[in-house]
C-alpha cells in the first residue's frame, strides 16, 4: 500500500514505534524536523528515489516501517551526506537509512536491487578472508555471480593493460585479528575458503 | 613531521599512481609518511552499508594500530577511508570508548588519533605558501576544475574542513602550483560513488553531470582527491560520451600527480600514463611534458 504522506498527523494516534526506536538506538530525534525539504532538494539521487529524504522522515513519523524497509531508495542511497550536511536540524538521514537497511536485511526482506546487495556481500567476504578488498577478483566474482559474464569486458581489458587491475594484492597478515570483528555468517561463498 | 599514512585498498591496485605520487610529494615537502602497519579495510562502502558494528570495528583496528605506533595524526588520500576513519574517531569520543576496545584488541588507551584527508593535511599543515616555494616547473596555462566530491568536506560536523558547498582548498593548492582553476557548478556534487559495478547507470548519470559541468566551466582537466571519483569519471567517460554524443576528452588527474609534476618529477615518476583519458596531449600542448 502506498501511504498517504500528505494527511495531517494525529500525534497521539500514530504508533511512533520506529521514531522512538531511532531515538533510543541511534540518538536521532526526528521530532526536530522543520519540514523545509532541503534534504530532498539537494539529494544526489533524489530524482530516481521512490521516496525522497523528506518523505522518508515523514514515513518514519507515520510509522510506515514496512514501506521504508521495502523502498528502493534504501539500496541506491549514495551516502553522499548532502541531506545531513544541509539539514538545519542536523538529522542524520544517511544513518537512518543504514539502520533500516541492516534491519531489512536481517528480516530477509526482498531487496529491490539484488546486484547492489550481491556486490556488497562479495566485498564483505573479501574483507573477511583477506582483511582488505581485492578489487579485480571482486569485479570478476560479481560478474560471474550476477550472470553478467561480459559486463565491462572491454573496459576491464583497457584497465588491465594500464596495470589498474592486479590479480594479486596483498592481504592482512594477522587475518584472525580482522576475522573476529565479524559477528555474522558469510552471506556469499558459503563453504568455500 | 611524521604522520601515520593509511593508503586504503584502492591505492594498491586501481589507484597505484595516487599512492606513488602522494609518497613522493610528501617526501619532497619533508613529511615522513609512516604506513599503518598491517592495516585492514577501513570499513567504507559494503561494511558501512550492511553492518554498523563491523564498520566501527574495522576502522577502530586501524586507529588502534596508529596508537601502537605512537603517532597522533593519521592521514589518508582516499575520501571514503577518510570519512569512515574520521566518523569512527568521533563516535569513539562520543561513546567514551577507545579504538582498542572497539577493535577488539587487548590494551586500552584513552587516545584517539586525529584523522585528516591528505588534501586537508597538506592544506592545513603545510599550506599553499610553502607548497608554492617547492614549485620548480609552474603549471602555467593549465585550466583546471578542482573536484572535491562528497566526503572530503561532508558532513561538515564530521570533516571540519573547508566549505562543503563552495570548497576552495584544492583550488588554492593548484593555484600555488601556477595553474588556473575555473569557477564551476559541480565541485561538491556526487560522482556516483560505489555503484560503478553494481548500478552502473547511476555513475553514468551523475558522473555525466560532473563532466558536462566541467566542460561548461571550460576546464581542460578535472583534478580529484579520491580514487573512486577518479575511477568513475575516467573509466566511464567513454560510455558517457557515447550517451551524450559529446566528446569530453577530460583527463581526470590526482592533485598529488600535478603537485609532483610542478615539483619537477617526470611523467613516469607521477605515473601519469596510467590514467585512461591520457593527460599527455594536454600537458604537451602546455609544454609541461
Amino acid at each position: 500500500m502506498v501511504p498517504n504522506l500528505y494527511r495531517p498527523i494525529h500525534l497521539d494516534k500514530t504508533a511512533g514505534a520506529l521514531q522512538v526506536e531511532l531515538k533510543q538506538v541511534l540518538g536521532i530525534d526526528i521530532e526536530v524536523c522543520l519540514e523545509c525539504g532541503k534534504c530532498s532538494g539537494g539529494c544526489s539521487n533524489g530524482h530516481i528515489f521512490d521516496y525522497t529524504p523528506r518523505k522518508i522522515v515523514q514515513l518514519v513519523k507515520l510509522g510506515f516501517e514496512d514501506t521504508l524497509m521495502k523502498m528502493d531508495a534504501l539500496w541506491i542511497c549514495l551516502s553522499c551526506q548532502l541531506c545531513l550536511d544541509r539539514c538545519p536540524a542536523g538529522i542524520d538521514i544517511p544513518r537512518i537509512l543504514d539502520y533500516l537497511r541492516e534491519k531489512a536485511r536481517r528480516k530477509g526482506i526482498t531487496v529491490t536491487r539484488p546486484n547492489v546487495l550481491l556486490f556488497q556481500e562479495l566485498m564483505l567476504d573479501s574483507i573477511r578472508k583477506r582483511g582488505k578488498v581485492a578489487e579485480f577478483p571482486l569485479m570478476l566474482k560479481f560478474n560471474f555471480k550476477s550472470g553478467q559474464y561480459l559486463k565491462d569486458a572491454g573496459l576491464g581489458m583497457k584497465m588491465f593493460a594500464k596495470g589498474k587491475l592486479s590479480l594479486l594484492s596483498p592481504g592482512v597478515q594477522n587475518k584472525e585479528d580482522v576475522r573476529r570483528l565479524f559477528t555474522s555468517e558469510p552471506a556469499q561463498d558459503k563453504g568455500k575458503t | 613531521m611524521t604522520v601515520a599514512y593509511y593508503p586504503g585498498c584502492s591505492l594498491h591496485s586501481l589507484a597505484l599512481e595516487y599512492d606513488r605520487s602522494s609518497r613522493l610529494v610528501c617526501q619532497r615537502l619533508g613529511i615522513r609518511l609512516q604506513e599503518v602497519e598491517d592495516w585492514n579495510c577501513c570499513g567504507a562502502s559494503a561494511a558501512h552499508s550492511l553492518d554498523q558494528e563491523l564498520t566501527m570495528g574495522l576502522a577502530s583496528r586501524n586507529l588502534a594500530i596508529v596508537n601502537r605506533m605512537g603517532l597522533e595524526k593519521l592521514t589518508t588520500p582516499c575520501a571514503g577511508c577518510f570519512s569512515r576513519l574520521k566518523t569512527t574517531s568521533l563516535e569513539l569520543r562520543k561513546k567514551k570508548s577507545s579504538p582498542e576496545e572497539m577493535g577488539k584488541g587487548d590494551a586500552y588507551t584513552e587516545r584517539i588519533p586525529e584523522v585528516t584527508h591528505l588534501l586537508q593535511y597538506l592544506y592545513e599543515w603545510v599550506g599553499p605558501g610553502k607548497i608554492a616555494e617547492a614549485v620548480i616547473k609552474p603549471l602555467k596555462g593549465l585550466k583546471l576544475a578542482a573536484y572535491y566530491g562528497c566526503l572530503i568536506t561532508r558532513p561538515r560536523a564530521v570533516t571540519g574542513f573547508d566549505d562543503p558547498e563552495q570548497p576552495v582548498s584544492m583550488d588554492q593548492l593548484l593555484r600555488a602550483l601556477g595553474a588556473e582553476t575555473v569557477n564551476w557548478s559541480h565541485k561538491a556534487e556526487c560522482c556516483g560513488g560505489a555503484f560503478a559495478a553494481s548500478e552502473t547507470s547511476i555513475v553514468i548519470d551523475l558522473g555525466g553531470q560532473v563532466l558536462e559541468a566541467a566542460r561548461q566551466g571550460e576546464a581542460e582537466a578535472i583534478v580529484v582527491a579520491c580514487p573512486m571519483c577518479q575511477t568513475n569519471l575516467d573509466s566511464r567517460q567513454q560510455a558517457i560520451e557515447q550517451g551524450n554524443g559529446i566528446l569530453y576528452d577530460l583527463p581526470v588527474i590526482y592533485f598529488t600527480q600535478l603537485m609532483g609534476l610542478a615539483f619537477g618529477y617526470s611523467i613516469s615518476d607521477m605515473a601519469l600514463r596510467r590514467l585512461l583519458v591520457s593527460p599527455l596531449p594536454l600537458l604537451m600542448r602546455k609544454k609541461l611534458a
